[in-house]
């Protein structure tokens, strides 16, 4: 039965994917049609940025490569920052109000408006694009781990109690743990978010990344205009991929929750 | 009223033993101005050492507040509380309290074995020390089979037995429950019972605070009875249970048996009605 069901799953997967590429012929052709000379530069074919993709593929890499490891060190600088604020701010009322109001209003802020200030800052690439991905990633996680660490019912706060557990103690083995589900959720959002914050800085100045290549093949005319593709589908794939590693990570670290038990009642 | 009259049971005469925990006068009041609330009004009754002492009442009769004001887990607004000559928070501090609420709440992160272990683990004592009271005490509830495994992968019963074993495992003197049985079905809920005076039989020495709004329930456990009534709470009348023990599920057609339940059902009714 659960055989049958996954066949069918596969069968509809392959079959969206059959129906987008059609679509995405015919669309081409119709513009290839057209009496625009620029036609071919502005959709181009499938096969064409498969072919571009293994022809550029050791640059494709390099860029991928460097947005993907700053993405990744910006995320892990977010979630411990994420995590360490959460803890303060769950350790009184008084503080979560007074906190809480900046991490929603810093939530507003336009990545488009802050990453010029950064760059000003910072003067330096990497530490930008480390900055916009941590800034990312802090406030999902911590939004998310806020509400993971209060999730705790009342009578399992009073056994720690029992027990002559204080503050640090009753965090450790019972809040904490208990927020797991949470922060697991708020790193599914945050992990492509950081890539796409990171892959920004480069489309706003900076002179590496898969950001920087899309932007170097947008001005170096026509014939560069399928790299534009290969790199937005090396992001598009990297930060699936990264979405999965979260998943699995949860999989591995926080395999009791009720979503992922296996044999339960 | 009826005279205690002393059986011979494996504790002793109730009357004549020492009090554990003293409960005079209290009161308990929840919030302030117009919006307090009374839980609690002028209660007061004793629990004597090593005995089976149930709080009986309706819901809202703030018996599970009492259970808290006992273990030291919320401060009394007025009166006084004497557990072995100290107060409820000294007594907590010493980790005397063992306690079971109606919901096991068992730690999904942990195996059964090292939920049992949590309380030792918090207390500090040893590996070996505590590999070896986590097993007698998962044995001691029947679940040696289970140690490995989740909470959510046992029944209701099994998940109440570990949470029994959790407040056992560090020896506490008090063993505190509020309604411990009271989301189980009819069936599991007669065989916890039984088995609850078994693991106490192991344990002579625990005073046990029962919780309950079951009227046989409260009689076939206990040595006596604090029964309440409610809005705001107060005791209506302290009864002691004098059937002999070790009791089992014969005892629910033992007249004394019926006897007891009737008398607290009638003074339970003639309050309503009145």
């Amino acid at each position: 039965m659960v055989e049958r069901n996954r066949a069918r799953e596969h069968a509809i997967t392959a079959a969206i994917v059959l129906g987008v590429l059609a679509i995405w012929y015919a669309v081409a052709a119709l513009v290839a049609a057209g009496d625009d000379p620029l036609a071919n530069a502005k959709l181009p074919y499938p096969h064409v940025i498969v072919d571009r993709f293994l022809t550029d593929f050791g640059e494709v890499m390099e860029a991928a490569w460097e947005s993907l490891s700053t993405a990744l060190m910006g995320f892990a600088i977010g979630t411990v920052v994420g995590i360490v604020l959460s803890v303060v701010m769950v350790q009184a009322a008084w503080i979560e109000s007074a906190l809480m109001p900046y991490l929603l209003a810093a939530q507003m802020i336009p990545m488009i408006a802050l990453v010029p200030i950064s760059q000003t800052v910072f003067k330096n690439d990497t530490a930008t694009r480390l900055f916009i991905a941590a800034f990312i990633t802090f406030f999902s996680v911590a939004v998310a781990v806020v509400r993971g660490l209060k999730s705790a019912p009342p009578p399992a706060r009073e056994l720690m109690k029992s027990y002559n557990a204080g503050r640090l103690r009753t965090l450790r083995y019972l809040d904490l743990p208990a927020a797991m589900p949470m922060l697991f959720s708020g790193l599914r959002v945050a992990a492509p978010l950081s890539l796409v914050g990171s892959v920004l800085v480069d489309l706003m100045g900076g002179s590496t990344g898969l950001g920087y290549l899309m932007l170097a093949a947008q001005t170096f005319g026509p014939a560069q205009a399928p790299l534009v593709w290969v790199a937005m589908f090396v992001l598009l794939v990297l930060g699936f991929l990264l979405a999965q590693a979260v998943i699995l990570a949860e999989k591995v670290l926080a395999p009791w929750q009720p979503a992922m038990r296996q044999g339960g009642r | 009223m009826r005279e205690a009259i002393v059986a011979a049971h494996d504790h002793g005469s109730v009357g004549a033993r020492p009090s554990a925990v003293v409960v005079s006068e209290v009161s308990k009041v929840f919030g302030s101005g117009p919006s307090a609330v009374t839980a609690l009004d002028n209660v007061s009754f004793d629990v004597p050492k090593g005995s089976f002492v149930s709080i009986l009442g309706p819901s809202g009769c703030g018996k599970s507040t009492m259970l808290r004001l006992i273990a030291g887990l919320q401060p009394v607004s007025s009166g006084r509380i004497e557990v072995e000559r100290h107060t409820p928070d000294e007594m907590r501090r010493a980790r005397e309290f063992g306690i079971v609420f109606q919901q096991p709440i068992l730690f999904d992160w942990r195996t059964v074995e090292q939920n049992v272990a949590l309380p030792l683990q918090l207390i500090g004592t040893d590996r070996d020390e505590r590999a070896r009271r986590v097993s007698e005490m998962i044995e001691l509830v029947g679940l040696a089979d289970f140690r490995k495994h989740r909470p959510w992968q046992l029944s209701g019963g099994m998940q109440q037995r570990v949470a029994i074993a959790r407040a056992l495992a560090f020896g506490p003197r008090f063993l505190m429950m509020d309604e411990p049985f009271g989301a189980l079905d009819m069936m599991t809920r007669e065989r916890m019972q039984t088995e609850l005076l078994a693991i106490w039989a192991s344990k002579p020495d625990t005073t046990i605070i029962f919780i309950t709004h079951s009227i046989s329930e409260a009689v076939l456990l206990s040595d006596r009875i604090v029964v309440m009534s409610a809005r705001p709470g107060r005791v209506m009348k302290t009864i002691d249970v004098d059937i002999p023990r070790p009791r089992t599920d014969q005892v629910r057609r033992d007249e004394r048996f019926v006897e007891i339940e009737a008398e607290i059902r009638e003074l339970i009714f003639s309050q309503e009605h009145a």
